[in-house]
């Protein structure tokens, strides 16, 4: 094998990333690259110190609402029931759902406290999230310029609203590389609900763009597959499948030797990743052997395969075994009506767990080393769907501000950063655009997101796009 | 894809190569080839086309603006006088400050870089156009002994410079497989692979390529590329997803290229077929191909946002598959790079802006034409046969179940004489509430709430059931004197709202549970329900949505009310296992909780659990019958039914069936007058406005129609509609579609364009690795008169084409990626080709052309997932199973799970990426298609040959087009005895393996052996050498 090997690494020094080569060659590649005499190219990574080392994004699909949630606005109780005042509104527009109505304010619906030493407010609905307050750091001044689900979250994930660009775990794991030979960099998780959910999650919402698609996550099916295509056909016993990948390893052998050509070497190394692969799946997806107390901590729904709960439990997992992205989604989070019955719903899937998360990543010495980020594509507008004062209201999407959370590796533990108007309408303090939090989340990984790019149709592409945008150094720890 | 990694991340490797490849250090550099990539790449950012970008006013994209002075009163270049260049002074200074590149553009020269730029100063520095925007010339092909054709004496020349050989011809089976795939991307037959090889004639290889331009899978094959650059798909995307009925658009794309339709016509009858002349129905639908972008249905969102937005898609489209250039960056500002004003794309934008379209998705989505396919009757009859074979085995079943069911109905008559019960109320092990109401089971099995009412409320109760299973559960709500007004509930109202249930199973001793799919809920009460998310009907608790449930509320609280829930399957409960049955209250009108309540559990199958009447054998029970005979017709009926819901040898039949009776009214609806989206122009033109940054509703200046100054001119007398802008993109003086056009057609025969960025001819594009020949093919594609097959032709019987792909380690490190041609490509084959050529080795190909989608197999649940449950993938059956990959159903949320590194077809795609994962190894491993595959190719060598050894050459033979050599033959029959001897001490793994989706195997075959040579059959598909282009 050593001498194909050899080809084969020359090779791809000479052709660039090529097909398949992992993070080791990738490095190769660079240091080759830094040691030529002067170079206008990533002078290899890590840029700098990286703070976190594995990424949970819990991606909350819908455009959870900051108003009941987490942005406490007492001063709209006053408002209640009055239209919008134009100077408030400044000409946002909203979506033709209710741009027939009139806008009239509609306060919180729910009790709001102030939570532990960092006096963060989180609203009733979400109790137990209450207890880890002080391992939160809030941003209250996102903001983002897409208005509707499917180019607002493809603008969350990959920084632009049209499909096609690499998501931000594609950027990371291009970045990072892999801490694990047996299962791919990045994974995603979707939570198993019955109610059919109004916005279907797109794979380019974890896809590789124009990056090479071995960037691209891969989702971890709840069913007898976690990965497409993993299982062995019924009748084909383990070792039958071993030599059959050994005669197949050994004609493709010969072949190598005949054509030269060093991708049969990558193939060979491949069919074996996924050998290894149907062993290291399906011991990752076995949650037998966890503790009764982690099931505990975790909440009931827990123990559902599946649950949001239960995929919380799996992204620790994922992280013990070095995976470094991680994508929970959870949807239906797109209160337009019954926000009293139906927001609360989709709070009770997901606040135990969630702070169950944050609780035992921290009790194993994980949190640290893990950024956690929870958020939606958007955020909800002050004004009231439907009659305002009735249980039928909701809220229409907003985005305009919105809250989110980081926690763990490098973000300041008990700080709420930004803040919005009386209205929780604009931003007031510190706006954090959708493309400042990908530049922070990268360099918390290390990586400038200036100088992490990817050249495609003549152009270095980065996932912050060519806008200016900033790391929110305030929140670093 | 590969070539733009190592750009970016390896300059100095890229430095290398050129170095190799081309004269940089010649004297005088050449403004295009050595010069520009360097300004573009470093300056332009800042210093280019883009003039209100131009910092400190300067442009170095412009002969006259680089050498006047600046606003800072430096001149950047003096021609001549390096010494006097600020361009030089400046890219070389120690100055920080002053130095360019500045740092935070994270740009830096290298020397060689540099040094370009003074000796091109130091000669004059010369301007010239980009070479793309100048019309190609039809240079006459170096002279080269022995190089037979104009293709093979531009390489052979360019080898000569680079004191390179070409490699020996290719072995004949390669080459004939070599050219099957890339004419029409099916491996050749063991037919055409035994005359092609008895063919001694010096012509037999260009009787071949002829043989397989005539073929009509070469219009399927040019197709799937032509797909891909339109985005083609079958459903709108995003949010709702909707199925459109546009393929009858795909079929005239195959037909135009089986016509050799020339490409110029291709293009005028896509661009404008409504506004020719008398246009024929197929030239309007021809005009799909500018409606197949993506439609946004999504609730709430403004139409005319997603009309800009396919107008601008239609615009990206044009640039990216007619002009290679990347339009879409002038979409929001002017080019950074190419000499493209923000106001081109809107000009160009504005021969789309006035569709008689309103942005609207689903059925919608007008302009339609109203168009029936003649190639859908095909597939009706084929359908219909299939229900047709069906139709008399389920009426077979059913008799045959006459006899079974009188036994049974005996022995249950018997049974239920004494009396029977269908439900067993369960008895609960524990009783839980999340919010702390009391719940006290009573002896009957009823539970009683007391104590706390709170707002929301779940209950559940966990308990052991002693039957042999469960296939549906019973829920009666009680009145009690307890309650408010001695109703159902003890909330304000005395109403009740159970928002939903959930059915799950708990193993003692285990802390997970698993979910059981309830599917049907039918109530003897409910109230009217005014609206989706309101209250009342029952089926509201299926769903996990707090704002609909059930309610009796306004009918008389004091009646009991009963529910019964189907499971999705009847559940096999281990000894050790128990059921949880839920009750959530979660309504948004608060605290109407169940009061009193019990859960029961029957075992009984059909009307039991479909209806809240009494079981059909407690009716039998109460109807005390002493004869048969006397039983009533309905009742019987019914009990003839339940015994059917669980006779496995009828439901067999039964499901098949209904399998084939769906498939056939799909194919049906496909044969009726179906709307396909087209172009029709509305009465008023839309004005066309710029739009600033690109926003829709940022509506700037005004603009005119019209086309890129920089590319080519408007004819003087053209009117300005859409078939002019056909007719300039396909005139002789546009130097840029014929060369993409043939610049395409090269990759689809050599993997890699002669540009190796098809979709970007300017300045931040490659340059072509072959010029003049790229010039002398887009000439040639001209004179011809815009002819596909004839250029395809000069290709394929090119001395280049018939080269052999194995490289040598000294011209591997050499020219790695091929840009010299000094060999054949070797690429991996696209994943549809794969697909298609399984079933071709497996002898299981329907090569029927045309009609509606197919639904190869994939995963179950796929769809289901993503749309939680609202699409449902059932994977065609009968021949229709066996259709090439282009006919396959493509939903573009979810594509095709087989089809790795496909076109995405949500934008327009051109280059589709070549990697290599384990996740595509696991895909040719399991997927069902490769699996029947080997199946029937197992079955079939079988019966070709006799001896083992001759049939384990048979299917190498059939697919890789040649027998296996001594070394190969060894290891082919160490893994066929292996398997052998496992399958014969294990006869029921055989079976297993053999009992495919679809395909049966002749049962007088040995399983063992059939199962064995299935296994060699699988690795052969996945040899290196089976899916790649060789």
């Amino acid at each position: 094998m050593n001498e194909p090997l050899d080809i084969s690494r020359r090779y791809f020094l000479g052709r660039g990333a090529g097909v398949s080569l992992g993070a080791m060659a990738l490095s190769q590649l660079l240091q080759r690259a830094s040691a030529a005499p002067s170079t206008a190219v990533p002078t290899g990574l890590p840029h700098f110190a990286a703070k976190a080392k594995h990424v949970i994004f819990l991606t909350q699909s819908g455009g959870p609402s900051q108003l009941e949630l987490y942005d406490y606005k007492p001063q709209l109780e006053k408002w209640a029931g009055i239209e919008i005042p134009d100077s408030v509104r400044q000409g946002q527009r909203v979506t033709t759902m209710t741009s027939n109505q009139k806008q009239l304010l509609m306060p919180g619906r729910t009790k709001f406290e102030r939570c532990g030493r960092s006096g963060a407010t989180i609203g009733e609905w979400l109790p137990h999230l209450r207890g880890v307050a002080d391992d939160l750091c809030f941003i209250k001044s996102m903001h983002s310029d897409q208005i509707n689900h499917a180019p607002a979250m493809t603008k969350f994930l990959t920084g632009h609203q049209i499909p096609g660009r690499p998501s931000m775990g594609a950027w990371a794991s291009y970045g990072l590389g892999s801490e694990n030979k047996n299962l791919p960099d990045y994974l995603v998780l979707i939570s198993k609900m019955q109610r059919p959910s109004d916005q279907p999650l797109y794979d380019h919402y974890w896809g590789s763009g124009f990056l090479p698609s071995r960037f691209q996550g891969v989702k971890l099916r709840n069913s007898r597959d976690p990965v497409l295509y993993l299982r062995d056909p019924d009748g084909l016993p383990r070792e039958l499948r071993r030599g059959m990948l050994d005669g197949l390893g050994e004609l493709n052998q010969m072949r190598l030797t005949e054509t030269g050509d060093p991708e049969i070497a990558t193939r060979i190394r491949q069919y074996e990743m996924a050998y290894r692969m149907q062993t290291s799946v399906p011991e990752l997806t076995d949650m037998s052997g966890e503790a009764e107390s982690t099931f505990e901590l975790y909440g009931p729904d827990s123990r559902r395969a599946g649950s949001y709960a239960a995929n919380c439990i799996q992204a620790r997992r994922l992280v013990e075994r070095g995976v470094r992205f991680i994508q929970l989604f959870h949807p239906d989070w797109d209160h337009h009506s019954r926000l009293p019955s139906w927001c609360v719903a989709r709070c009770r899937d997901t606040d135990q767990p969630t702070a169950g998360l944050i609780r035992d990543l921290k009790q194993r010495g994980l949190l640290d080393q893990t950024l956690v980020i929870w958020g939606g594509e958007f955020g909800r507008s002050p004004v009231g769907q439907g009659k305002w004062d009735s249980i039928e209201a909701g809220r229409d999407h907003h985005p305009r501000c919105f809250t989110m959370w980081m926690a763990g590796g490098g973000v300041k533990a008990g700080l709420t950063y930004g803040a919005t108007d009386d209205f929780s309408f604009s931003v007031a303090e510190n706006p954090v655009h959708v493309h400042d939090l990908h530049a922070t989340a990268l360099h918390l990984l290390g990586m400038d997101h200036e100088r992490l790019t990817y050249r495609h149709q003549g152009l270095d592409f980065r996932l912050t796009g060519v806008e200016p945008s900033r790391v929110v150094k305030k929140i670093l720890s | 894809m590969i070539p733009r990694f190592f750009r970016s991340h390896g300059t100095a490797v890229c430095v290398l190569l050129a170095a190799n490849l081309s004269s940089l250090a010649a004297d005088v550099p050449s403004f295009n080839r050595d010069v520009l990539p360097i300004l573009s790449d470093n300056c332009f950012a800042c210093h280019g086309p883009d003039a209100k970008q131009a910092k400190g006013g300067l442009r170095l994209d412009l002969h006259d603006s680089a050498t006047k002075p600046a606003k800072s009163g430096e001149v950047a270049v003096v021609p001549g006088k390096p010494a006097a260049s600020a361009l030089v002074k400046r890219i070389e200074t120690k100055d920080a400050d002053k130095l360019m590149p500045p740092a935070d553009s994270h740009k830096q020269l290298t020397s060689a870089q540099k040094d370009v730029l003074k000796r091109w100063v130091t000669a004059g520095a010369k301007y010239e156009a980009h070479w793309s925007f100048v019309p190609p010339v039809k240079a006459p092909p170096p002279a080269v002994a022995g190089a037979k054709s104009a293709i093979d004496r531009f390489v052979l020349a360019r080898l000569a410079q680079e004191k390179l050989k070409p490699s020996s011809e290719a072995a004949k089976h390669t080459l004939l497989r070599r050219v099957s795939y890339d004419l029409t991307g099916l491996p050749p037959t063991t037919a055409e692979l035994d005359a092609f090889l008895a063919d001694r004639s010096p012509d037999a290889f260009e009787k071949v390529v002829t043989r397989l331009l005539k073929s009509e899978h070469f219009g399927e094959r040019m197709a799937m590329w032509w797909l891909d650059a339109a985005r083609y798909a079958d459903t709108d995307g995003f949010q709702s997803d909707a199925t459109r009925s546009n393929w009858p658009w795909r079929d005239w794309v195959v037909a135009a290229f089986n016509a050799n339709m020339k490409f110029d016509q291709f293009t005028r009858e896509q661009f404008a077929g409504d506004l020719l002349p008398n246009a024929t129905p197929e030239q309007q639908l021809a005009t799909c191909f500018h409606r197949n972008h993506m439609t946004n249905g999504e609730g709430g969102r403004d139409p005319e946002e997603s009309r800009v937005d396919y107008v601008i898609d239609r615009v990206n489209t044009v640039g990216t598959v007619w002009l290679g250039l990347t339009l879409n960056c002038v979409q929001c500002h002017a080019h950074k790079y190419d000499p493209l004003p923000h106001a081109d794309f809107y000009r160009l934008a504005a021969f789309f802006n006035s569709i008689d379209e309103d942005g609207k998705a689903g059925t919608a989505a007008k302009p339609y034409l109203s168009y029936q396919s003649p190639l859908a009757a095909r597939a009706v009859t084929e359908a219909q046969a299939l229900v047709d074979e069906r139709k008399p085995r389920e009426a077979e079943a059913r008799k045959a179940a006459e006899a079974p069911f009188a036994e049974w109905l005996a022995t249950k008559a018997r049974e239920v004489a004494k009396g029977f019960a269908a439900w067993h109320p369960l008895r609960a092990s524990e009783l839980e509430s999340i919010e702390g109401t009391r719940l006290v089971q009573e002896a009957d099995a009823i539970v009683q709430a007391s104590g706390p009412n709170p707002n929301h409320e779940d209950y559940r109760v966990i308990g052991a059931v002693k039957l042999p299973r469960v296939t549906g559960l019973k829920l009666e709500v009680l009145p009690h004197a307890s309650h408010t007004s001695g109703g159902l509930s003890r909330g304000k109202s005395g109403e009740f709202i159970l928002t939903d249930i959930k059915v799950q199973v708990r193993r003692r001793g285990s802390s997970q549970i698993r979910d059981v799919l309830v599917t049907g809920a039918v109530a003897d009460a409910s109230a009217d329900q005014k609206g989706a998310r309101e209250y009342g009907d029952i089926k509201g608790v299926l769903d996990d949505d707090p704002r609909n449930g059930w309610t009796t509320k306004g009918l008389d609280q004091k009646q009991p009310r009963t529910a019964v829930f189907a499971l999705a399957e009847p559940l096999v409960l281990d000894a050790d296992e128990e059921l949880i049955f839920e009750l959530r209250h979660r309504s948004t009108l608060g605290d109407a909780n169940i009061g009193r309540f019990r859960v029961s559990a029957t075992d009984q199958a059909g009307d039991a659990i479909r209806s809240v009447e009494p079981a059909p054998l407690e009716q039998l029970a109460t109807a005390k019958l002493t004869d048969l005979g006397a039983l009533d017709t309905k009742l019987r009926a019914k009990l003839f039914n339940q015994f059917l819901a669980d006779y496995a040898p009828y439901q067999v039949a039964k499901s098949a069936l209904d399998r084939a009776s769906r498939q056939l009214g799909e194919v049906k609806a496909g044969a009726q007058k179906l709307n396909v989206m087209v172009l029709a122009e509305r009465k008023e033109p839309r004005a066309t406005h710029i739009l600033v940054r690109g926003v829709w509703d940022k509506p700037g200046e005004k603009v005119e129609r019209g086309v890129p100054a920089a590319v080519a001119p408007w004819p003087a007398n053209a009117d300005k509609t859409r078939l002019s802008l056909a007719n300039w993109l396909t005139a002789r003086d546009n130097p840029l579609t014929a060369r993409v056009v043939v610049n395409n057609l090269w990759a689809l025969l050599f993997g890699n364009g002669l540009v190796r960025t098809p979709e970007d001819f300017g300045l931040q594009g490659e340059r072509p690795t072959h010029p003049e020949l790229l010039d002398w093919l887009a000439v040639e594609f001209m004179e011809s008169g815009w002819d596909v097959k004839h250029i395809l032709q000069l290709m394929a019987t090119s001395a280049t084409y018939r080269q052999s792909s194995v490289a040598s380690p000294a011209l591997l490190a050499r020219d790695p990626e091929n840009r010299l041609l000094a060999r054949a490509p070797r690429f991996r084959l696209p994943a549809w080709m794969l697909r298609d050529a399984a079933l071709r080795s497996g002898g299981l190909l329907n090569p029927s052309l045309g009609g509606p989608p197919v639904k190869p197999y994939q995963p179950e649940g796929v769809w289901e997932e993503i749309f939680m449950g609202r699409f449902k993938y059932e994977p065609s059956e009968g021949a229709a199973q066996y259709r090439r990959s282009l006919y396959a159903f493509w939903r573009r949320s979810i594509a095709p799970t087989f089809l790795f590194d496909s076109a995405q077809r949500r934008v327009c795609e051109v280059r589709t990426p070549r990697t290599n994962t384990p996740l595509q190894a696991l895909t040719l491993l399991n997927d069902e298609t490769f699996l029947e595959a080997s199946r029937a190719l197992a079955a079939k060598v079988l019966r070709v040959a006799t001896k083992p050894e001759d049939r384990l050459a048979e299917i190498y033979r059939r697919v890789l087009a040649r027998p296996p050599n001594a070394k190969e033959a060894a290891v082919l029959q160490r893994e066929f005895d292996r398997a052998l001897a496992s399958y014969r001490t294990k006869p029921a793994e055989a079976a297993k393996l053999l009992a495919g989706a679809q395909f049966k195997v002749d049962a007088k075959l040995s399983a063992a052996e059939l199962a064995a040579y299935t296994v060699v059959a699988s690795l052969a598909f996945n040899l290196d050498e089976a899916i790649t282009h060789e």
